[in-house]
């Protein structure tokens, strides 16, 4: 029987071993330093919440479509802090995507403590203006499915490495049916449902699940302007900077919060339109956007 | 004579739609996957003296709304009403679920209706006013741990409706979603509500053919959100009043005694 036992565990750590020697980066992986995944995480948002886990000592792992923002923003970063920052140039919105990221963590065995799903789709263009169906689905691939997918596949490495924590990127659009961004704000809809299930259905193996739901955020010239339209002198008062937002977020997804608003009026204005009847909302948020259609 | 789409209309939910639309004489298309369930749906219905067409197309394929559409375009049917009833979901879901499946759930549940809805959009306002019908459901009202995908895409086809029939007023095409509590289409239906809702699910359990005839009668009639049933209504408006978090946690308890149940039977 012990005879059985040692060769198991021979067996099993030159396996174990062979894993670990398979990815030839020249790079370690060490045991101590923690990672973070930020899916999306080159610009925007995604950026800021890479920035404010940089700080804090996190390794990266990067995950974005582009090389070229992807290599200056690692460089950027490795710069500044005294951190490990990988990417990998995938589109998440392709179905082998997750699995292919879940097999590049788990060969190299990383310490992943933090999964950011921030990668996400939408804009001043949604269902019936004049975006084609093709791009409709590759929003509900990129805000739902690659979400979902990613904590899933990441799930058992997530769960070795408990106390760990999953940050879901959804929006204030996902609290009310928004006409104009009518898709956008269905998708992240389902993106703040699922939030609050999988926290519940991980509390068991102390992975906490957030969601960081922000209102207007200039991560773009376009969204400046599309919300000074929008919304006028309230909406800019609401806005924030990424670099703030990811800050925020980071602090509260390691304090273990559940939805996270960044900013006071987003948060009166998020309780707000989650307790007024939804037919409501739709007509207030409806003649906003008729108003900046007129203009 | 006018024509009503029925995705996913061959059995369960949408079936019972069917009938009720067949009632008030209109002809129908009816898409399914399944060609067989299909034929025998089409036979019960062309008693009530409507005109069947039968499509079998997995709704999950990418460019099967298109061929529906097509389809719609050539015959040059005067199509009235869009019911987008087809689903997935059970007692399995995120964490109990293979990949693939939750895919296969959020394409059926969200990007079907959605897909439709703008292909079809055309042909509903050359002879509007007309009607779409999604189908959601009460999951859609608060979130649902044990059913987190299911819940989260009807979230999705609840808000979507919403915003569509704001879209859609100035072009007379009413939206509305249909948002029932249990209804014993199958078998593993009733048993599952009993384990978790006890009689309570059965009280606000109600029959297919009742839903189908409240749904049709209530997007006629240019209702937003309908709920079969006085106690799921009431159900309903407390799931919207109240806090998300705290409903997760009583969904979240009873799916625990559920959960504890379904194990002693396994081990039994």
């Amino acid at each position: 029987m012990k005879y059985i036992i040692i060769v198991l565990l021979i067996t099993h750590s030159s396996l174990v071993g062979l894993a670990q020697s398979k990815p030839d980066d020249g790079r370690k992986y060490d045991k101590t330093t923690p990672y973070a995944l930020v899916a999306g995480g080159s610009k925007g948002i995604g950026y800021g919440i890479a920035v404010a886990l940089a700080k804090r000592g996190y390794n990266l792992l990067l995950i974005a479509r582009g090389m070229d923002t992807l290599l200056a923003v690692k460089k950027q970063l490795e710069s500044a802090y005294p951190i490990q920052v990988d990417i990998l140039a995938i589109d998440l919105s392709f179905e082998k995507s997750a699995d292919e990221i879940a097999k590049w963590c788990t060969e190299r065995n990383i310490h992943l403590k933090v999964l950011c799903n921030v990668a996400g789709f939408g804009g001043a263009r949604d269902y019936l203006s004049s975006l084609p169906l093709d791009s409709l689905r590759y929003m509900v691939r990129l805000n739902i499915e690659s979400c979902m997918a990613l904590s899933l596949t990441l799930l058992p490495l997530l769960e070795k490495n408990a106390p760990s924590y999953i940050l879901n990127v959804a929006s204030m659009a996902g609290f009310a049916p928004i006409p104009v961004k009518n898709l956008y704000s269905a998708t992240k809809s389902a993106i703040v449902f699922f939030s609050y299930s999988l926290r519940y259905q991980l509390k068991d193996k102390h992975i906490s699940v957030s969601c960081l739901c922000p209102g207007p955020v200039f991560t773009k010239p376009e969204i400046v302007k599309d919300t000074k339209e929008k919304l006028g002198w309230f909406g800019l008062r609401m806005a924030l900077y990424p670099d703030k937002v990811g800050e925020i977020a980071v602090e509260e997804t390691l304090k273990k919060k559940m939805i996270i608003i960044p900013g006071n009026l987003a948060k009166i204005s998020a309780a707000i339109i989650r307790i007024l009847p939804r037919s409501w909302v739709v007509s207030l948020y409806g003649k906003a956007g008729d108003k900046s259609k007129d203009k | 004579m006018d024509w009503a789409l029925i995705a996913g209309g061959s059995k369960g939910l949408g079936f019972s739609i069917a009938k009720a639309l067949a009632k008030r004489k209109y002809n129908l298309i009816l898409v399914a996957r399944d060609a067989n369930d299909l034929s025998i749906a089409k036979s019960k219905l062309e008693s009530s003296m409507v005109q069947v067409e039968i499509l079998s197309y997995d709704l999950v394929l990418p460019g099967s709304d298109l061929k529906i559409a097509n389809w719609c375009l050539d015959k040059g049917l005067a199509l009235k009403v869009l019911c987008n009833a087809a689903g997935y979901g059970g007692a399995n879901d995120y964490l109990s679920l293979p990949l693939t499946d939750l895919r296969t759930m959020i394409r059926i549940n969200l990007e079907s209706a959605m897909g439709l809805s703008l292909l079809l959009l055309p042909m509903l306002q050359k002879s509007s006013p007309s009607f779409i019908l999604n189908v959601g459901s009460i999951a859609g009202f608060a979130p649902f741990p044990e059913k987190n995908l299911y819940s989260a895409t009807k979230s999705a086809l609840i808000l979507f409706s919403y915003s569509l029939r704001y879209q859609l007023k100035e072009k007379n095409i009413s939206v509305s979603c249909l948002c029932p509590g249990p209804v014993f289409t199958k078998p593993s239906i009733e048993k599952e509500t009993k384990d978790r809702l006890g009689w309570f699910g059965k009280q606000m359990a109600v029959a297919p053919d009742k839903v189908g005839e409240i749904a049709v009668r209530g997007m006629l009639g240019g209702k937003v959100i309908i709920v079969p049933g006085r106690l799921s209504a009431m159900v309903s408006f407390l799931l919207r009043v109240l806090p998300a978090g705290f409903l997760a946690d009583i969904f979240y308890f009873s799916g625990r005694k559920h959960r504890k149940r379904t194990f002693t039977r396994h081990q039994q």
